[in-house]
């Protein structure tokens, strides 16, 4: 499976596609033939069962989460295009482009980001984690060795941390105030390639 | 260190009378020093004549030689110690010099002065430093490495350390030699090898230097790990030139052949050593599950494994200083889970006091041995030998950071590039290395050692004495003072399972993914076999929030007290209680029940406290009453409908290790809290203090009486009103050495229709 001129014309629009996510080229390779692999019955659309295939997403507590955010509402099917966008998010931020002050947010800035866990967290979209959401988030990731009262206690404790209107639940901004106080290496070392960038210089990553 | 900061603010309380002090201590100083230079006398007059004639009882007799060796060390170290204490006293003379290039003054003094004496001061044995110097302080810079922040960045610091050095030696031995090449410096008997082999000794930064130097900079952790890492991972590339250089510079000529072993040498001694340190590791790891018993000599396994697995690393000529690395990095957790709070204070403190020492007296003898060693002095080789090392360390810094950046994420800026160059300090590793050669073989020895000594004199001094003003006129990132919240701790949890989520989408193998797998077949596997019982179930999400509930808890009982806290502490749940609410509400029959139980235990802990059994450290004799308050509570909370409690901890078994442990972290310092705009009560996390409470099973709590120590026992005073909502209870009259016992609830207001009866509320385990 190579990257050459004849995968890269089988895609739709992909000059666009390379704009608008900012991928190179070999990058868009790469990833089309990663969609081919995991579209196994090769009909050029992934269902959510294609996802859920991959093993070790079936093991990763947010794993169901992370499927639904690729499929946006309403929508079983996705192609190429859209799957390219949304793993666009994960990109680097590239801190020397200039900004034009009109232009809109490229896909992968800060902000984007930050919107795209926020929405992770926020199943029903109502701009808001509440101490529902933010329960079963923590329900899923510690799993069954934790008591109820426990994790009430925690959630409690986390909500009233980073609230600051007092509507006891987190609204986007403290979200992102939260957010900001990760020291700058640490954020950025949360990212999916650390120093080494293994394999094909995919630099996804840092949120 | 916390000690060397505990120090300080301890000295900031005594400012009156430093005269006294000084004088006292100039006196310590003589006294100790004065004996090391007499007692190379043996007194002859010592011998009696047998048999010949019958002499009158001594009654005082001086027999020095028989203790000379023990007294001598011990003086030594006393010296080293009250040196410490010195610095300390001189108000502003610790913030503008760093205690390294102090403690060398001193060195130099102290040999001087044994010079005038008259005797031949000692020099810094290469085997006392490596056998009994230098491990203590390995061994506390390995149990205490920042785990997150050095797996992260391993790559960056792997190139650093490996290729770092490999450039380092290799410039500086060709550069000298080409300078010893031209005619009329006197230098023409260097030749290459012993070049080379000068360039591996002194290119190798030191991690004693630059842990002296760093501690006090407050460098941020990204900075701080990379220079330090470095330090120690560079070992291994040293002992691998070291002894090949040293091998073939008496044969004269290196092949290709050897070459090629010496990479194979050197794959062997690194991988080696942190196979054995691992081995060492686990079985330490392993012993700890069964100590549940003996509590008493928990730390001395900590201990000896490790020095165990540095001298098992150093037989076979294996990098020792990674194998303790790699031994305390993978004993730690489990360890620290299977032991006592007082066991884990022990080795904190233990390490670090023995570290402590050792620094103090490495610099120390680093001075003694500048007067005493034999020196050769010559410009130009001197000279050109600080040159180069400045030179290639610069040169190295910039050619490795711009390679390592088409790689790394967060890009080293040329700020980071000039600390990470600036903070190369070569210590005495490199001295002990060039006093071991061999006088036969390198005639030029002294002049070796004398130029060692100069770079490390330029490094520690120049160089650590300018790093503060620099890092301030550079405004480089220090620290962050403000501690995690448990928001952050959620955040970063979801962050690695989001991103390892997406890397199996994309079908990238990378950080995230291994890093995945490493801790669940941690937590399949390995926890079950190394960590006794319960504790191995734990997830570190709730060990992390119980240890910052109890934190917040000792913090508010050190604060004083509820009336003092808004304006102390602005700690979220407090906001909504009014200071007039400061007391819970207790039934009369209930306080009268408690102050029963505590006031015959508090007469039986002053009679346990009398005698000490060395073989059990007993349970305290709280757990009963403590088990009573407990299971009583528990009813109560049944009880309750509804309540938020914010910093509700719910029962816990009161033997919890980790409960206790985070009660008392030891580090004053750990208890700072810090205001921060966003308002979230910032709470200290020691990174030091272990992660699993025992999970908690609130009905399944059964007393366990002597099962475990508590560590510090909190008291509940008992309150003059009541009031449902918690609070802290304040000191009663009877309760001189007891603490205050923290119930911290946050109870906004209680429905008025609710019974309040037995509520103690949450509180602390």
């Amino acid at each position: 499976m190579g990257c050459n001129a004849s995968t890269l014309a089988k895609i739709h629009n992909v000059d666009e596609l390379i704009l608008e996510t900012g991928f190179s080229s070999s990058h868009i390779c790469h990833l089309y033939n990663r969609f081919h692999s995991l579209d196994k019955d090769d009909k050029g659309l992934l269902n959510r069962g294609d996802f859920q295939n991959i093993s070790e997403l079936a093991v990763n507590p947010l794993g169901d989460r992370i499927i639904n955010n690729f499929f946006p509402d309403g929508v079983d099917l996705i192609d190429f295009n859209s799957f390219a966008r949304t793993l666009a998010r994960f990109r680097p931020v590239e801190e020397s482009l200039k900004k034009e002050p009109d232009s809109p947010e490229p896909i992968n800035s800060r902000a984007n980001k930050l919107k795209f866990a926020f929405q992770l967290y926020d199943q029903d979209k109502d701009g808001k984690i509440s101490n529902n959401e933010l329960l079963q988030v923590l329900r899923l990731m510690l799993g069954v060795q934790v008591t109820e009262e426990q994790l009430d206690n925690i959630t409690d404790r986390t909500i009233q941390e980073a609230d600051l209107d007092g509507d006891n639940a987190i609204s986007f901004e403290e979200f992102k105030k939260v957010r900001a106080k990760l020291s700058g290496h640490f954020l950025a070392s949360s990212c999916l390639t650390s120093d080494w960038d293994l394999g094909w210089g995919y630099g996804v990553a840092s949120l | 260190m916390p000690v060397r900061d505990l120090l300080r603010t301890s000295s900031k309380l005594s400012p009156f009378q430093p005269r006294y002090e000084h004088l006292l201590l100039l006196v310590c100083v003589l006294g100790t020093v004065l004996p090391l230079g007499v007692d190379c006398n043996p007194s002859a007059e010592n011998h009696q004549n047998n048999g010949t004639q019958k002499k009158s009882f001594p009654v005082l007799s001086f027999d020095y030689l028989h203790v000379r060796l023990p007294f001598e060390i011990a003086l030594w170290i006393l010296l080293a110690s009250l040196m410490k204490l010195g610095f300390h006293l001189i108000p502003r003379l610790s913030n503008i010099v760093p205690e390294s290039c102090l403690l060398i003054v001193v060195g130099l003094l102290v040999g001087g002065l044994i010079k005038v004496v008259g005797e031949a001061p000692p020099v810094l044995d290469s085997k006392v430093f490596f056998l009994c110097l230098l491990p203590p302080i390995i061994l506390d810079a390995g149990y205490f490495l920042p785990i997150r922040a050095f797996s992260e960045n391993t790559g960056t610091i792997l190139m650093f350390a490996v290729i770092g050095t490999l450039w380092n030696s290799f410039f500086m031995g060709g550069m000298l030699y080409a300078v010893c090449q031209i005619p009329g410096t006197g230098l023409e008997n260097v030749g290459l090898l012993p070049s080379l082999l000068f360039g591996s000794i002194i290119s190798a930064v030191d991690p004693v230097a630059v842990l002296a130097v760093f501690e006090e900079i407050h460098i941020n952790e990204l900075l701080h790990i990379l220079v330090f890492g470095e330090s120690l991972l560079n070992d291994a590339v040293t002992v691998v030139l070291y002894h090949l250089f040293e091998e073939y510079a008496g044969v004269g000529s290196v092949t290709f052949m050897d070459v090629l072993l010496g990479v194979i040498c050197f794959l062997v001694v690194s991988l080696g050593g942190v196979f054995m340190g691992i081995l060492y590791g686990l079985i330490a790891a392993f012993t700890s599950r069964f100590t549940s018993h003996t509590r008493v000599i928990e730390p001395l396994f900590v201990f000896l494994y490790s020095y165990m697995a540095y001298l098992s690393a150093e037989v076979f000529h294996l990098s020792g200083i990674m194998a303790l690395i790699a031994c305390g990095v993978v004993m730690r957790p489990y360890v620290e889970a299977n032991i006592s709070q007082k066991s884990h204070t022990t080795i904190k403190y233990f390490l670090k006091m023995w570290s402590s020492v050792s620094e103090t007296l490495i610099f120390i003898f680093l001075g003694v041995s500048t007067v005493a060693g034999p020196h050769q002095w010559n410009w130009i080789f001197v000279g050109c030998t600080l040159l180069f090392c400045l030179v290639s360390r610069v040169l190295g810094v910039i050619g490795l950071t711009s390679i390592i950046n088409k790689f790394r994420i967060v890009k080293l800026t040329t700020k980071d590039q000039f600390i990470i160059a600036y903070g190369g300090l070569r210590g005495a590793i490199a001295f002990s290395l060039g006093f071991l050669l061999d006088k036969g073989h390198f005639p030029m020895r002294d002049m070796f050692l004398t130029a060692i000594i100069t770079v490390i004199f330029f490094t520690v001094f120049v160089q650590g004495m300018t790093i503060r003003p620099l890092v301030e006129l550079l405004a480089v990132k220090k620290k962050q003072e403000t501690k995690r919240s448990i928001n952050e701790e959620i955040h970063t949890q979801f962050l690695d399972h989001l991103l390892t989520g997406i890397e199996d989408v994309c079908g990238h193998y990378g950080h995230h993914h291994w890093k995945d797998k490493l801790s669940r077949f941690n937590k399949k596997y390995i926890k079950k076999c190394l960590i006794a019982g319960e504790r191995s179930k734990e997830p570190q999400l709730i060990a992390f929030y119980h240890k910052m509930e109890m934190k917040q808890a000792i913090e508010l009982v050190e604060s004083g007290g509820i009336p003092k806290i808004p304006s102390a502490v602005s700690t979220v749940s407090m906001q909504n209680i009014k200071p007039k609410r400061a007391l819970p509400q207790l039934s009369k029959g209930k306080e009268e029940e408690i102050r029963n139980i505590l006031r015959s235990n508090l007469q039986r802990t002053r009679q346990r406290l009398r005698s000490y059994n060395r073989h059990t450290l007993m349970a305290d004799p709280y757990e009963d009453a403590w088990n009573q308050m407990l299971i009583r509570r528990q009813k109560a909370r049944q009880l309750e409908k509804r309540m938020t409690n914010y910093l509700t901890v719910p029962a816990n078994h009161p033997d919890s290790p980790t409960m206790m442990r985070s009660r008392l972290s030891s580090d004053p310092q750990g208890y700072s809290l810090k205001l921060n705009s966003g308002n979230v009560p910032a709470i200290v996390v020691d990174p030091a203090t272990p992660q699993s409470p025992e999970s908690m099973k609130l009905l399944e709590e059964s007393s366990k009486p002597g099962e475990e120590d508590q560590g510090i026992v909190m008291r509940a005073k008992l309150p003059e009103s009541s009031r449902t909502d918690d609070n802290v209870f304040t000191p009663g009259e009877d309760s001189p050495k007891e603490q205050r016992l923290i119930r911290c609830l946050s109870d906004p207001g209680p429905p008025p229709e609710e019974e309040k009866d037995d509520e103690y509320q949450a509180f602390l385990n």
